[in-house]
């Protein structure tokens, strides 16, 4: 095996490497220092305020992670249909103090349309992912990229709007005519690598004990195959051989992660696949991973870190019945499951009865009382259903915000409204000038 | 007359020292390790390409002729630290544990060589992580001391396969030239393993086999001597399969154009040449340039391989490029010409 | 396609000189094109060299297969990325015409290839460039391969998220069993009380991801307007872009509506939302 040390090395060996010769892998993030200062884009800072965490990616370059002072951009898929993976992840933060602001100004990367139909275009996506960026930018927070999808799509239109003029001119034109600029954040933050950086905060504040159980892990793809550079590698996690996100959240909270022969494939989720091509995509989900996940690895459950990876893994198992498989792994976010091991309720904020396969048995092994919290949301849902007042993790936004992209300061545990507000103003009046 | 300054103690400058002694020029041959022979003999290379004979009959020529010469003055363990020019010549900084300080030299030979590129750093392959994928350097020496068992639990493996091209023509890694040696370096392992153990399967998957000219007939004696087998597509990544107890090849077999996955014993990674540590140690030395792939370039590649540009500094072997060891020798031979020539003004 | 007809220029390679004179390839046990299908192909196959992206993603093939090893595409279909390549670097307008009609549509854009390839081509960029190019052209088959996607695809248009968790319904997710929708584990509960249970309140909604502000979604359309997506989208099906179009004139509407129900509160605010008209 080799030392820490010595792998450190040889990415930054590696990193040395590319850059040299071959296809040039450059920095886009020094780039567009280079081309802020000649007024071209604003740069979206992480300041102190952001509580940056460093990591390294796969280059050995560093990467900022900040931890707080955050925007959700959240991911269509997982609101949708996984709700438990925003709400475990903004019930995190809540538990940890970080301040964050999840709004309705925000639209999806548009990248999963685009990938699975085509019918968009590089300009398009790119205005769209600046669209966000300057939203974020203007409420004066560090955008947090839920999706993987989006985090792959969006390091590749930053990547587009740095090195193609035409692109970023055509970009910021049809901002310019919503009110808005080019923005682009000094770093694009997958919020997996935020739960990676919180890792001794989560340990922390364990309250199960997690070590009887033998997790797989679903890297997905648009996380390290998409910009693969930037991804986030750990020397001391895999042997730093394999991106260090999700694992390292696992190995942190005492979890086994076990190796299995497929560990590189894709899920099957394939954008148009998982409604069109269905036989594919259950098919790929089952044999190429869920089944060596279960006879290879012996594994109570599948962790991940992307919205289409959960549900093609999740919702595939049921079918294989019609071969006689009586396939029944449950598969988790990295988020959803550490959320679990600090205390957070299966049902109000994990949101379990979201997912198809059973999670019971790993809620015992995790030694969480299921059937009592099943009971609570039972009753919880009987309480709505009487008319009680939702509970949410924050204060409701006001009426205003159903139409416009004003912003009055939501959740910020760590700060009064008003010192938001304050900075929101400031942030407006930067934005315009 | 000033000594010669022979960098390097691998085929190549161990060559270029006995060549000229045997022109009657005095030699300096300082090598950094504790060995004569160079990568040879540091991995304990078997049988050479491609005449099949042992390391141990060109090496061990190679080094008693070096050691039986009065006019070579050999250091082990020493390197150069610094470099000054002279009006003729220049004074070098030698520093090693049985002599240091200034010595004046009339013109010198650079053989730094190569150093194999680390496996570790195609992390698909899992070098490093799983005992049983091995880079073909260490398999030289476990055919060579007959320890053809898996590392991970000393079983003799019943189905090996050979990898060409790791670390090479491969800009992922930015590598993009060929290692010259390892289709027939690797073949002849594949020989090697199916002389000693006719029982064991030998597969080597590969792009192009590039054993270039004489040497393509160790690749056809491969086929229908030795029943060695060659599958076109390379193999993209390997994991572990079985629960551990054996790799699992994942590939495409670009002649069926199909993906292919096959379970393997012992997975041997062709690992590719790069420019030494150093090589490069002695470019910045003696300020020479080096091409974009960071071995040293001569001036006139074509007319005068052996020539620096710079006067009276020559070279010779794989500091200049992936090179077989009778070509490093052969240059070893023609930079201690022209490095005599120039000492005798 | 103009906007990214400029983008850095590499050393030409060979394939250059082969697109003035594509290789006529014969392939067996094929239709022959009709004269129109001909004259497409070829206009196809022109835009597609032309396109600069296609000089930024082929860059050359070693035919190693690395890319092919970790497709999962390639373990289910007739396809693979290194013949993707291969028919982006050397194919002719023919073959070119023949790969769009089904095979670009297998490929899950998962970038694995790209991560492998050692050449360092964007495969999976280049199979993007010939699905656009097929949308662009309307072809059938294209229609054909894109007909399940109007429901998100007007959701995403009008709305600016992809999905809404009312478009899982039993009925049409058949294959995923009796619990892919939350409301059927072994409560009965409707939709909208589960989604009202969710702690989040842009989430308590069944029609969309989350509610997305109308102005937002006015932003998204203005960018679909100007980026072509729109004309993009009318060749493709001009009955669903003018349902899109009368969709967000509504919303324009409501935008407005809104607009002089808050006019006091807005005039007090600076910025994008005061100046933004949808
Ligand atoms: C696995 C493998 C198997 C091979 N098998 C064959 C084969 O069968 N047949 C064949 O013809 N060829 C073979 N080769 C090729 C052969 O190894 C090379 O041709 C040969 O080693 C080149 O010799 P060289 O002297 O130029 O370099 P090297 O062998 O690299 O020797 C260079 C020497 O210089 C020393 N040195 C470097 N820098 C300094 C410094 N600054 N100061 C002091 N000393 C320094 C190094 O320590 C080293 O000893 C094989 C190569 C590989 C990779
Ligand atoms: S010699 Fe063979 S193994 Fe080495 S790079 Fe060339 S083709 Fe590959
Ligand atoms: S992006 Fe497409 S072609 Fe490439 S590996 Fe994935 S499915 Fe295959
Ligand atoms: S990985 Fe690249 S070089 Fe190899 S076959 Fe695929 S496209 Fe060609």
């Amino acid at each position: 095996m080799l030392s820490a040390h010595q792998i450190r090395e040889i990415v930054a060996e590696r990193d040395a490497r590319r850059r040299g010769t071959g296809k040039k892998v450059v920095d886009v993030r020094e780039e567009m220092e280079r081309l802020e200062e000649k007024g071209e884009l604003i740069i979206h800072r992480i300041r102190p305020e952001n509580a940056p965490v460093n990591v390294e990616t796969l280059f050995g370059w560093t990467k900022r992670i900040p931890t707080s002072r955050l925007w959700h951009h959240k991911s269509c898929g997982q609101c949708g249909n996984i709700p438990g993976y925003p709400s475990a992840l903004l019930w995190m933060m809540n538990a940890l103090g970080k301040s964050y602001l999840n709004e309705p100004h925000q639209t999806s990367c548009t990248a999963w349309n685009y990938h699975g139909t085509a019918t968009s275009n590089p300009v398009a996506l790119a205005a769209v992912a600046a669209r966000n960026f300057h939203r974020a930018y203007e409420t004066d927070h560090f955008p947090l990229i839920h999706c993987g999808t989006s985090y792959g799509d969006y390091k590749e239109m930053r990547k587009l709007l740095v090195e193609n003029a035409e692109v970023r001119h055509k970009v910021r034109e049809i901002l310019r005519k919503m009110g808005r600029d080019l923005v682009l954040p000094e770093e694009i933050v997958h919020y997996s690598e935020w739960v990676h950086a919180m890792r001794p905060e989560i340990l922390a504040r364990r309250t199960h004990d997690v070590s009887g159980v033998v997790a797989t892990v679903h890297e997905p793809c648009h996380y390290y195959k998409m910009i693969p550079e930037d991804a986030v590698y750990d020397p001391e996690i895999l042997g730093g051989q394999r991106p260090a996100v999700p694992t390292g959240i696992l190995l942190a909270l005492g979890a086994r992660v076990a190796d299995y022969s497929t560990w590189y494939d894709c899920c099957g989720f394939g954008f148009r696949h998982i409604l069109s091509e269905r036989e594919f995509s259950r098919s790929f989900a089952n044999l190429r991973k869920i089944r060596p996940m279960i006879e290879e690895a012996h594994s109570d459950v599948a962790i991940t870190s992307d919205t289409g990876c959960v549900t093609t893994l999740d919702k595939s198992q049921w079918i294989a019945r019609a071969h006689g498989e009586a396939l029944a792994l449950p598969v988790l976010a990295d988020v959803q499951f550490a959320a679990l091991a600090m205390g957070a309720h299966p049902y109000k904020i994990v949101q379990v009865h979201w997912h198809a396969a059973p999670v019971d048995r790993l809620l015992e092994k995790m030694g969480i009382d299921g059937r009592a919290a099943k009971a609570e949301f039972v009753e919880y849902l009987a309480a709505l259903k009487r008319g009680a007042t939702p509970e949410t993790l924050y204060p409701p936004r006001d009426e205003i915000e159903k139409y416009f992209a004003v912003n009055k300061g939501q959740v910020l545990p760590e700060e009064p409204a008003s010192a938001a507000s304050g900075a929101l103003v400031a942030a407006v009046g930067r934005a315009l000038k | 007359m000033n000594p010669v300054l022979v960098l390097g103690g691998g085929p190549a400058g161990l060559s270029a020292a006995a060549e000229l002694a045997s022109l009657g020029a005095p030699v300096l041959l300082v090598e950094k390790e504790e060995y004569w022979g160079g990568n040879p003999r540091r991995w304990h290379y078997s049988l050479l390409a491609p005449d099949l004979l042992p390391a141990e009959e060109v090496l061990n020529p190679l080094v008693s002729r070096v050691e039986g010469a009065p006019l070579i003055e050999r250091h082990l363990r020493t390197t150069v630290s610094r470099v000054e020019p002279l009006s003729s010549g220049f004074r070098v900084e030698l520093k090693g544990p049985e002599t240091s300080g200034w010595r004046e030299v009339s013109s010198v030979v650079l053989a730094t060589g190569f150093d194999h590129f680390d496996s570790r750093r195609k992390y698909e392959y899992g070098y490093g992580r799983y005992p049983d994928v091995i880079d073909f350097k260490e398999f030289e020496g476990m055919i060579h001391d007959d320890r053809l068992t898996r590392p991970s639990d000393g079983a003799l493996p019943k189905r090996i396969a050979w990898l060409l091209c790791v670390g090479s023509r491969d800009v992922q890694v930015g590598n993009p030239w060929c290692c010259r040696m390892g289709c027939a370096v690797s073949i002849k392992q594949a020989v090697e393993v199916r002389q000693k153990h006719p029982e064991i399967d030998t597969y080597v998957y590969y792009m192009d086999i590039r054993t270039y000219g004489l040497w393509e007939d160790l690749y056809w004696k491969s086929m229908n001597e030795y029943g060695v087998k060659f599958i076109r597509g390379r193999i993209g990544q390997i994991t572990q399969a079985e629960g551990g107890k054996r790799l699992l090849a994942t590939g495409e077999d670009t002649i069926l154009s199909r993906p292919t996955e096959v379970p393997f014993d012992m997975i041997v990674l062709a690992s590719g040449m790069e420019p030494g540590t150093g090589t490069k140690e002695a470019a910045q030395l003696f300020g020479l340039p080096v091409g974009p792939e960071g071995f040293l370039t001569p001036k006139l590649s074509d007319l005068n391989p052996v020539e620096s540009g710079h006067p009276g500094i020559f070279l010779a072997g794989a500091a200049t490029g992936p090179k077989a060891i009778p070509d490093a020798v052969t240059e070893g031979m023609g930079a201690a010409l022209r490095a005599y020539k120039h000492a005798r003004g | 396609m103009s906007v990214v007809a400029h983008l850095p220029h590499r050393t030409p390679t060979l394939t250059d000189t082969e697109a003035a004179h594509p290789p006529a390839l014969e392939l067996t046990g094929r239709r022959p094109l009709t004269a129109e299908e001909r004259r497409t192909a070829e206009t196809i196959f022109g835009e597609f060299r032309a396109d600069g992206r296609y000089r930024e993603y082929v860059l050359g093939c070693l035919n190693c297969g690395e890319c092919t090893t970790g497709c999962p595409a390639a373990r289910f279909y007739d396809f693979s990325p290194r013949e993707m390549l291969q028919i982006a670097a050397v194919g002719d307008a023919t073959t070119l015409w023949d790969a769009m009609q089904e095979k670009i549509w297998a490929c899950c854009q998962c970038y694995t290839c790209n991560m492998r390839c050692r050449f360092g081509n964007d495969i999976a960029g280049i199979i993007s460039v010939m699905r656009e190019l097929s949308v662009r052209h309307g072809l059938e088959s294209t229609r054909r391969v894109l007909a399940p996607f109007n429901r998100s695809l007007t959701l995403l248009m009008t709305v600016g998220t992809q999905v809404a968790s009312d478009m899982i319904q039993p009925d049409f997710f058949r294959d995923w069993g009796p619990f892919a929708a939350a409301g059927e584990k072994s409560w009965d509960a409707d939709p909208h009380l589960l989604r009202q249970a969710i702690p989040i309140d842009v989430l308590q909604t069944t029609t969309s991801s989350w509610e997305v502000s109308v102005q937002t979604s006015l932003e998204l359309f203005r960018i679909y307007e100007e980026a072509g997506v729109l004309d993009m989208l009318r060749g493709l099906d001009p009955d669903l872009t003018e349902m899109l179009i009368d969709i967000i004139e509504e919303r324009r509407e409501e935008f407005e509506e809104a607009r002089t129900r808050y006019h006091s509160q807005l005039a007090a605010m600076h910025g994008p939302v005061a100046t933004f008209s949808g």
